[in-house]
């Protein structure tokens, strides 16, 4: 289990608002998706995920509601608020510009 | 919108905060649970899989505070807790809490109170639009006349002109009383910028009108004397038996020139009174500064004018009129003579103020000490020095709101109290109330020591290797620091004293000051009455004679004497005069004497000695030959080593040659501290040679020898329109000469009392904790055979030494007042030493095996 460089650590916002706008899941659900959908390359530490979840919540972009899970357990699922759809928007846009940035200094003209 | 909702998020969770902790619980178990099932679904074992859950999710506890930490109100929580610990830390530690509380209080509220005073007389801006645009002319161009000219000639100020308020007998129905008229001129309002409650006020044209002018009333005048009446507007008062219109009302804020003024009259510029236009003095210059001028503007332009207004003069005027005129701020010249009073309490309170920072500062200390073992366990338990910083912080925080609290009420009380400690005269005097903003500035300094002593040992305790820390011993550094404050607390404490005792010691010599007449039982009181009862000099002698025979009829009262003023009057009396053998040429400034005009039986009435020649005797009336009696010190100046009897007095106003008959001895009739300097002798005039011939009035102080308190019953029945006022005997004269500089030494003595107090519960604060420390070595020296006697030494030591370098330094910052500091510097030491005597003493009484059993 390779620890995820700074760069996409930094980027963590990003992948939770990202995965939660396809529909309400849970904490679990999310540190499952993004390492699948990552192909297992972006593997954050589980628990480090909460305070991050915590933050987006307390910053009005994300809304949590507590429902029985599909194993039957009461979980907390998280959902993206209006606010936190522009902040998608905005941190997408963001992220285009400096991978477009980084891509023009690393590959050969 | 989504502040708002980020608003309710933060109070949310403040609020349910227990809730919220118990979902996170609920989020971490349902993450791992699930974790957990997939594992087991992998094939691992119950523990295995347990294990590995917990591995991939990483440490539960710092995770969790991470989370709380978002909601950005652990530091609130923090806070409360902290506040809530402080309370009960504060209940335990009674003693502790009560003095610093009470400390604190005591700085505080004697700052905020003594500050907001010395501000509201000093520093308040004027209760007038623009305030610092208002100009005072000091030190020349007094006069109606002099004012009015400098009001035509002026370009860069609007001046008008005020004078103080004079006496004059209102009559009302029913009764006679004296009323205060201060004349001014008709653009004052326009000066000030003040507009009337009711009515108008004064116009150009009513300064030169031959008719009796109208007048404006005072708002507490017209409010206690005609009771709020709007109607009273156009109506008609008798002032020295003549109409005036009462036109307007003022505002209840404005007491201009002083809160006596009951009304204002425009001045008269009549040309026929040139006399009286150009004579008077007492009416003073004020002006604005026009928009676009400034005061050096004002002050250059002022002094050119001299020659020109020299010049109207209706007789000549020495070359150096007007070369002294300076232009100042109105407010600086209000306050002046109050000033240097208000700075020396004001520097009092601040002493005041750092003694009580001082003693704070060292229980802090001591405690801190104290609580050194508390804060190294909570470090080693893995609380974060920002954290334990921020406990103490609070702890203080707590401990100056309460002080402050306290301080407040203290000020409040204190602020009640300083208007009764000042002279009613003390200009401003109405406008004080404790300002929230000096409050604030008080209560600023004292949290920035409490923060200073908080970070101190704290620093002091990162300074030191924390892998040492086992050693429990209390920081020397903290020791010293300690002893350094009571140090720097004594040297202030000394100052203090110092400074109170030689304010005592004025007052004292002022009190003890020998006035020069004996009699403190005679009875003053002002009699005036209209200008019909003194149509003529005969009638008005009369009069005095009837006044005199109707009081003696009372058999309580045994003699009746008359004077223009009784001695120690505060009113001023002067003549400018030319003196035999003592030639003056035309333009220099003439001799001003002094001038009190007495009955027959004034010099033996008041127990003044009549040192060489008579007194004056009825003989001396109107029509016979002029006589004149002049002070001892009088006929040393002029007409040293020979006899001054014969010589001849004249006054620039009547010309006539006076010649002296008598001298008597020096008498304080202005006040007990001298003359004003411009005084260059004392005369006395019989009084029926002094009153004007031609226009006599009934305004004089009778002197009355009489033991019945109702004398006034009897003059009143057969005078009703007489108007008797200041009934005061001349000890209570006397004493109300000097309400200043009681006022300042009482305060004084008060703010030294207090700071001593401060000094000795320091000293005894320092000395019972330093001992306390000792107590394992001092067991030890006592088992090792040490006697009471030295261990008693070994804690006094230092403490003498301190007392000895504070008292010191108190000195060199008092060596101004070095005359008789000796006997305080021992006081100081012998407190001190006193102070710490009781802490030594139970330390010499310390058991050895006890205290050795204590670790």
């Amino acid at each position: 289990m390779s620890r995820p460089s700074d760069l996409i650590q930094g980027t963590l916002d990003l992948l939770i608002l990202k995965t939660i706008s396809h529909g309400p899941v849970h904490g679990w659900a999310i540190a499952k998706r993004i390492q699948q959908v990552s192909n297992d390359v972006l593997l954050v530490q589980q628990g480090s995920l909460y305070p991050a979840l915590h933050r987006l919540e307390q910053q009005g972009w994300i809304t949590a509601e507590t429902k029985p899970s599909a194993s039957g357990r009461v979980a907390k699922f998280y959902a993206l608020t209006p606010a936190g759809q522009k902040q998608l928007e905005h941190e997408l846009n963001q992220w285009e510009r400096l991978s477009a940035a980084i891509a023009l200094v690393v590959e050969p003209a | 919108m989504l502040l708002l909702a980020r608003l309710r998020l933060r109070l949310h969770s403040l609020l349910r905060r227990d809730e919220l902790d118990d979902q996170l619980a609920g989020e971490f178990e349902f993450h791992l649970a699930e974790q957990k099932a997939e594992l087991l679904a992998q094939g691992l074992s119950e523990a295995e899989a347990d294990r590995e859950a917990r591995r991939l999710f990483g440490p539960v506890t710092p995770l969790r505070a991470q989370c709380r930490d978002t909601r950005r109100t652990q530091w609130l929580e923090d806070l409360l807790l902290d506040a809530r610990f402080t309370l009960r830390a504060l209940r335990a530690a009674k003693a502790f809490s009560l003095l610093a509380i009470l400390t604190l209080a005591l700085g505080i509220g004697a700052n905020t109170a003594f500050f907001s005073t010395a501000y509201g007389i000093l520093f308040r801006p004027l209760p007038y639009p623009e305030p610092e645009r208002l100009v005072e002319v000091v030190d020349g161009f007094s006069g109606v006349g002099p004012v009015t000219a400098l009001r035509t000639l002026a370009r860069s100020v609007d001046y008008a002109g005020y004078g103080a308020p004079e006496p004059a007998n209102l009559q009302l129905p029913g009764e006679s009383v004296r009323a205060f008229v201060s004349p001014v001129s008709f653009n004052l309002a326009r000066v000030l910028g003040v507009t009337p409650h009711l009515g108008r006020w004064f116009t150009a044209a009513e300064e030169r009108s031959p008719n009796p002018p109208p007048v404006v009333l005072a708002h507490h005048y017209w409010r206690t004397r005609f009771q709020s009446n709007p109607a009273i507007l156009q109506e008609l008062i008798l002032l020295d038996e003549k109409p005036h219109q009462i036109i307007g009302v003022m505002p209840a804020a404005f007491s201009f020139p002083s809160p006596q003024t009951d009304l204002w009259r425009p001045i008269n510029l009549d040309p026929r009174l040139a006399g009286q236009i150009w004579g008077s003095g007492g009416f003073n210059a004020m002006g604005r500064l026009q928009l676009t001028a400034t005061l050096a503007a004002a002050q250059s332009e002022i002094r050119p004018f001299a020659p020109a207004i020299r010049a109207q003069f209706p007789w000549p005027m020495p070359d150096a009129y007007g070369a002294a005129a300076v232009v100042t701020g109105h407010d600086r010249a209000q306050s002046e003579a109050v000033r240097p009073k208000l700075l020396v309490l004001a520097a009092a309170t601040l002493l005041l103020l750092l003694i009580a920072c001082g003693n704070v500062g060292n229980l802090l200390l001591a405690r801190g000490i104290q609580r050194h073992r508390e804060f190294a366990l909570r470090e080693a338990l893995g609380a974060s020095r920002t954290r334990l910083l921020r406990q103490l912080l609070t702890e203080n925080l707590v401990l100056v709101l309460l002080g402050g609290a306290a301080g407040l009420l203290c000020a409040v009380a204190i602020s009640q109290a300083l208007p009764h400690l000042f002279p009613t005269d003390t200009p401003r005097l109405a406008e004080l109330s404790a300002d929230p903003a000096l409050l604030l500035g008080a209560a600023t300094s004292l949290l920035l020591t409490v923060l200073l002593f908080t970070a101190a040992p704290l620093l002091a305790a990162r300074l030191r290797d924390s892998s040492s820390g086992r050693s429990l011993s209390p920081s020397r550094r903290a020791a010293h620091l300690s002893l350094a404050l009571i140090g720097v607390e004594l040297a202030l404490a000394t100052t203090l004293l110092i400074g109170a005792s030689l304010m005592g010691h004025t007052l004292w010599q002022l009190s003890n000051a020998d006035p020069g007449f004996a009699a403190t039982n005679l009875v003053a009181a002002r009699l005036s009455a209209g200008p019909s009862r003194c149509p003529d000099l005969a009638r008005c002698l009369a009069l005095l004679d009837d006044i005199g025979q109707t009081l003696l009829t009372q058999p309580a009262t045994r003699a009746v004497h008359w004077a223009n003023f009784a001695p120690l009057e505060k009113e001023l009396t002067a003549a400018a005069s030319e003196l035999e053998d003592h030639p003056r040429a035309p333009r220099d400034p003439a001799s001003m004497l002094w001038r009190t005009a007495a009955s027959p039986g004034y010099f033996s009435a008041l127990g003044i000695p009549i040192l060489a020649g008579r007194p004056f005797t009825p003989a001396d009336r109107a029509g016979a030959p002029l006589v004149t009696i002049i002070s001892r010190s009088t006929a040393e100046r002029f007409w040293p080593g020979q006899s001054p009897l014969g010589k001849k007095i004249r006054s620039l106003a009547d010309l006539q040659w006076r010649t002296v008959v008598g001298v008597v001895g020096d008498v304080a009739q202005y006040s007990l501290a001298g003359f004003p300097s411009w005084v260059e002798g004392v005369q006395y005039l019989p009084l029926p040679q002094a009153l004007s011939a031609a226009q006599p009035s009934l305004n004089l102080s009778l002197l009355l020898e009489t033991a019945d308190p109702d004398w006034p019953q009897a003059l009143k029945q057969r005078y009703p329109d007489l108007v008797i006022a200041n009934v005061q005997t001349l000890g209570e004269l006397r004493a109300a000469s000097v309400a200043g500089q009681r006022s300042t030494a009482t305060l004084l003595a008060l703010f030294a009392a207090l700071g001593l107090l401060l000094g000795i519960a320091g000293v005894h604060g320092v000395v019972a904790h330093r001992a306390a420390q000792r107590t394992k070595e001092l067991g030890i020296r006592l088992a090792l055979g040490a006697t009471p006697l030295q261990l008693l030494r070994t804690v006094l030591q230092e403490t003498v030494l301190v007392a000895l370098a504070g008292a010191a330094l108190g000195v060199a910052l008092a060596y101004p007042a070095s005359a008789y500091l000796q006997s305080l510097v021992y006081g100081i030491c012998a407190t001190a030493l006193a102070a710490a005597a009781v802490p030594a003493l139970r330390a010499t009484r310390t058991d050895p095996i006890l205290t050795l059993r204590q670790d």
